[in-house]
């Protein structure tokens, strides 16, 4: 499959949903899709498209708006694609992919911990490194190690 | 038997008091003390703190004999610093030990957490007191010596689970059901195979075991019994591959997790004197205790004290064998454990007392060298 | 006896690390588990943000620390890929030689822990003893024992010494030797079987549902290998077997575990062939002065400012001794790069764990949990 194939088969499906299929160096392609259609769009690539390893998902926090991306790798056409989809900084949620590949449970744990993105029908989204209560989402770019007044761990009081 | 010697070491000191000590006392006390119980009473008890000490040099001796062995095992040098070739290392963990701070977890049970490793240690020690180590060296030698030994070889499951509850702690807990179970189901093959023992030999008592097997050492009619007792013996001591109720890749260190310090060296020394005594049982019922056979040549028996020397030798090669298994195999699991005691070595404990039935009805074993007198 | 939670951890010699294994159990056998992680983290990726890029390789180390080089290799990939840079192919042998080094190291420490985890302590010994060999050769070319800092990008920081290749091979033939040996201490022993045959049986289909990669997933008879499936540096280039087995238990994952080890020796010899044959620079000749830079000075706002170097992403995908393991890399023109984002293959193996621990008994969990080949470094980072 090649990447301008697979941008035909999803437009056609998802029309307005997918935003883009950019070129990626080493993958098949950046899907840039908007997180409403997340749990259709996971549940075509994993049981249309064949891409039935998710190998990671994470975050990245842009400032204006935070990325959750997704990683799949398909057995058939040996060949990785990230989903990414731009969740605003405001309100970072999006549907979990557990239902979809039990596996996602962990790292959307761990993005939540991280990067604060809120998955929507995760069945334990808790924090996985940082202790309960934690106040921060440490890898936001707000979250400065440079200051050490900020490394003194502060819990919420609640 | 008449070779039976009543008491022979503490009579030897006894004659020694009256001898040589007595004297110095004025005459009333003098009378009480030549008045045969006391003498006899105060040489038993010198007697006791000499065999004390004996077994507990013993013990540490048998420490360093596994430090080194295992580390020859492993390809690795073992203890080598501290004496020659590490023979004083164990002393000096012991003192270490020692002089560590006894702490008890605030929730732990008081009374149960400091008896048990009291207790462990005491019902191990006192063994020694009744095992005979040579002609006439034993505290006291009564009918019943083998049943007594391991009688009280059996406490142990009682103290350890007393320990494991009274430390509140889960890990020790399961730990003390697992040493529990493991040797309440370990008691009944054990029983039966010194049972064959004692049906070839017709004795009870450990001194006429011995020396019942002046003509051939029990391990040959008797193989299926030693193997049974060794596999018993090895699950009595909480040994790998038995060593589950102190399995410390999922129990941490089994019941005795909250010990530390004093009371952990008590536990770990008990656990050595009963070693000890395992492996000087397994001497005494197959390998023909302090005897050597007679085609050995005089020279090598006749020296002083030579029967403690080749009973100590017998016993520690046993414990050898011991270590090596250790070793070599790994730890299996409380089910396997339980079915192996139950379903293969109750049946060949049977099958063994079963062989020396027969062998007694054959009454004489040509190839063997001829009749075992029946009877003790 | 009625049910209780115990924790296994985070101090308990099953966790070879700081995690905690929640365990609820009814009398021996496992009803449900909650691993829980975090004891070790240090925030790598946080760190990595404000790091330049060969300084990142020095927390790569730390990432897992018996797999250093393996996770250099993960990042330098990544780094390279996303500075549009290409390293010499001469390095690249070398990073394959250390990383299959690696890989044979870091499975004889599984080895050495597995096999104390079910009770045999003389083969922990001997792996130990192995494992220490392929440390000297490390220390000859790398200088360190355990956190290396060798690989840069661009290339690797030195040539191997004169005559390494032959101690290398000399080792080699040692351990060939040694592999043996490991087998017939364990496989030929009937409570090792008895102990692992059957548990924790992971079947290929839950465990690509669960995530699971590397020797776990080979266990099940997947050949599912990223240095076969998605060739990375010059893995395509060498010859080797993907190995597997068929049980997906304790003891399948062993196997596998002890044909790596072998096919590692057999990758390792090609290389060293190789690199007698070719030798050359391993630095790529035209670097970005600032990727050579040392430590910032403090205070130099200038040499903080970002350099107008093309920005680019880079992503990787690394078998590591452990599983797959997976970097992402965004780099926004700065000399740091704006987000790394690591994928531990064995924070998923351990989180499956609620796949395939309940069912078995308390004493079950340490082969299992052994068997999964645990490094809380890289599962926390």
């Amino acid at each position: 499959m090649k990447t301008n194939e697979l941008a035909a088969r999803l437009t056609s499906k998802f029309g307005e949903g997918i935003l883009g299929v950019d070129e990626f160096p080493g993958l098949l392609g950046r899907v840039r899709f908007d997180a409403a259609i997340a749990s259709k769009l996971f549940h075509t690539f994993r049981d249309d498209l064949g891409f039935a390893h998710l190998t990671m998902v994470g975050a990245i926090d842009w400032i204006d708006h935070r990325e959750v991306f997704y990683t799949l790798w398909s057995d058939a056409d040996r060949v990785y694609v990230m989903l990414s989809a731009n969740l605003p900084s405001d309100a970072p949620t999006i549907a979990s992919a557990v239902p979809v590949w039990p596996s996602a449970n962990a790292h959307e744990r761990e993005a939540w911990d991280l990067v604060g993105i809120r998955f929507e029908g995760h069945p334990d989204l808790r924090r996985i490194f940082m202790p309960e209560g934690y106040a921060y989402h440490p890898l936001l770019r707000s979250f400065k190690i440079h200051e050490p007044e900020d490394l003194e761990v502060k819990v919420r009081s609640e | 038997m008449s070779t039976i010697t009543l008491f022979s070491a503490s009579d030897a000191i006894a004659a020694f008091l009256l001898a040589h000590i007595a004297y110095v006392f004025p005459a009333p006390v003098k009378g009480w003390i030549t008045s045969g119980d006391v003498v006899l009473g105060l040489a038993s008890l010198i007697f006791g703190v000499i065999l004390l000490g004996a077994s507990m040099i013993n013990t540490i001796m048998l420490i360093w004999w596994e430090r080194k062995l295992l580390g020859r095992f492993m390809d690795r040098r073992g203890a080598m610093h501290v004496g020659f070739a590490g023979l004083l290392q164990n002393f000096a963990d012991g003192l270490k030990l020692f002089r560590k701070d006894t702490f008890r977890p605030s929730k732990a049970d008081s009374l149960g957490f400091w008896m048990s490793p009291t207790a462990y240690m005491v019902t191990s020690v006192v063994i020694f007191g009744i095992l005979p180590i040579s002609t006439g060296w034993n505290g006291g030698s009564l009918p019943l010596t083998l049943l007594l030994a391991l009688v009280i070889f059996s406490f142990a499951p009682l103290f350890i689970f007393l320990g494991a509850w009274a430390s509140n702690n889960k890990y020790a807990l399961i730990g003390g059901m697992r040493s529990a179970a493991q040797m309440i189901a370990y008691e009944v093959p054990i029983l039966l195979a010194v049972v064959a023992v004692v049906v070839l030999s017709g004795s009870f008592n450990l001194t006429t075991i011995v020396l019942e097997q002046r003509n051939y050492w029990f391990w040959a009619p008797l193989f299926l019994a030693l193997i049974v007792f060794l596999t018993g013996m090895l699950a009595e001591m909480e040994r790998i591959p038995f060593d589950l109720p102190e399995a410390e890749a999922e129990l941490v260190e089994g019941w005795n997790t909250e010990y530390g310090g004093m009371l952990f060296a008590f536990f770990m020394l008990a656990d050595y004197v009963r070693y000890l005594v395992g492996s000087i049982l397994v001497v005494l019922l197959f390998l023909g205790g302090w005897t050597l056979p007679t085609y050995v040549p005089s020279a090598l028996t006749s020296f002083p004290l030579a029967g403690i020397f080749w009973f100590m030798v017998k016993a520690y090669l046993v414990f050898g064998g011991f270590v090596w298994v250790r070793a070599s195999l790994p730890r299996i699991r409380t089910d396997q454990l339980l079915r192996l005691g139950w379903m293969r070595m109750v049946p060949l404990a049977l099958l063994s007392v079963v062989l020396a039935a027969l062998v007694v009805a054959a009454h004489c074993l040509p190839v063997l060298g001829c009749v075992p007198s029946m009877g003790g | 006896m009625s049910e209780m939670w115990v924790n296994m951890g985070p101090q308990h010699p099953m966790t070879h690390g700081l995690w905690n294994l929640r365990v609820r159990i009814e009398g021996e056998v496992i009803k449900d588990v909650e691993p829980e992680m975090g004891y070790l983290h240090r925030g790598i990726e946080k760190i990595s943000e404000d790091r330049h890029y060969n300084e990142i390789i020095t927390l790569m180390d730390r990432t897992c620390y018996v797999a250093g080089l393996a996770w250099e290799q993960l990042f330098i990939v990544a780094a390279e890929q996303a500075l549009h840079i290409t390293p010499p192919e001469r390095a690249e042998y070398i990073r394959v030689l250390s990383a299959e080094f690696q890989r044979i190291a870091s499975h004889i420490m599984w080895y050495a822990a597995f096999v104390q985890d079910i009770g045999l302590m003389t083969p922990f010994l001997y792996g130990m003893r192995d494992r220490d060999l392929i440390l000297d050769l490390f220390q000859s070319y790398t200088g360190g024992r355990l956190t290396y800092e060798y690989m840069r990008v661009g290339g690797v920081r030195n040539d191997l010494p004169l005559g390494l290749t032959d101690r290398c091979r000399k080792v080699c033939d040692w351990l060939m030797d040694r592999f043996v040996e490991y087998d017939r201490l364990c496989l030929s022993s009937t409570p090792f079987h008895e102990r692992c045959d059957g548990l924790g049986v992971l079947e290929a289909p839950e465990a690509i549902a669960y995530g699971v990669t590397g020797p776990m997933l080979r266990s099940a008879g997947s050949r599912r290998d990223l240095r076969k499936d998605r060739p990375y540096s010059v893995y395509d280039k060498l010859q080797f077997d993907v190995a597997t087995a068929t049980t997906a238990d304790v003891t399948g994952r062993y196997l596998v575990r002890m044909e790596e080890m072998r096919q590692a020796v057999r990758i390792i010899r090609q290389c060293l062939d190789w690199l007698d044959d070719h030798p050359g620079p391993v630095m790529a000749a035209q670097l970005p002065r600032w990727l050579g830079a040392p430590y910032a000075p403090v205070g130099n706002e200038a040499y903080l400012l970002k350099r107008n170097y093309p920005t680019g992403v880079g992503f990787s995908m690394v078998e590591e001794p452990h599983g797959e393991a997976g970097a992402y890399i965004v780099n926004d023109g700065g000399e740091h790069p704006y987000r790394v984002k690591f994928r531990s293959p064995v924070l998923i193996n351990i989180w499956a764990s609620k796949r395939y621990l309940p069912g078995y008994r308390v004493a079950d969990i340490p082969p299992i949990m052994g068997s999964v080949d645990v490094c809380v470094g890289e599962c926390d980072r």
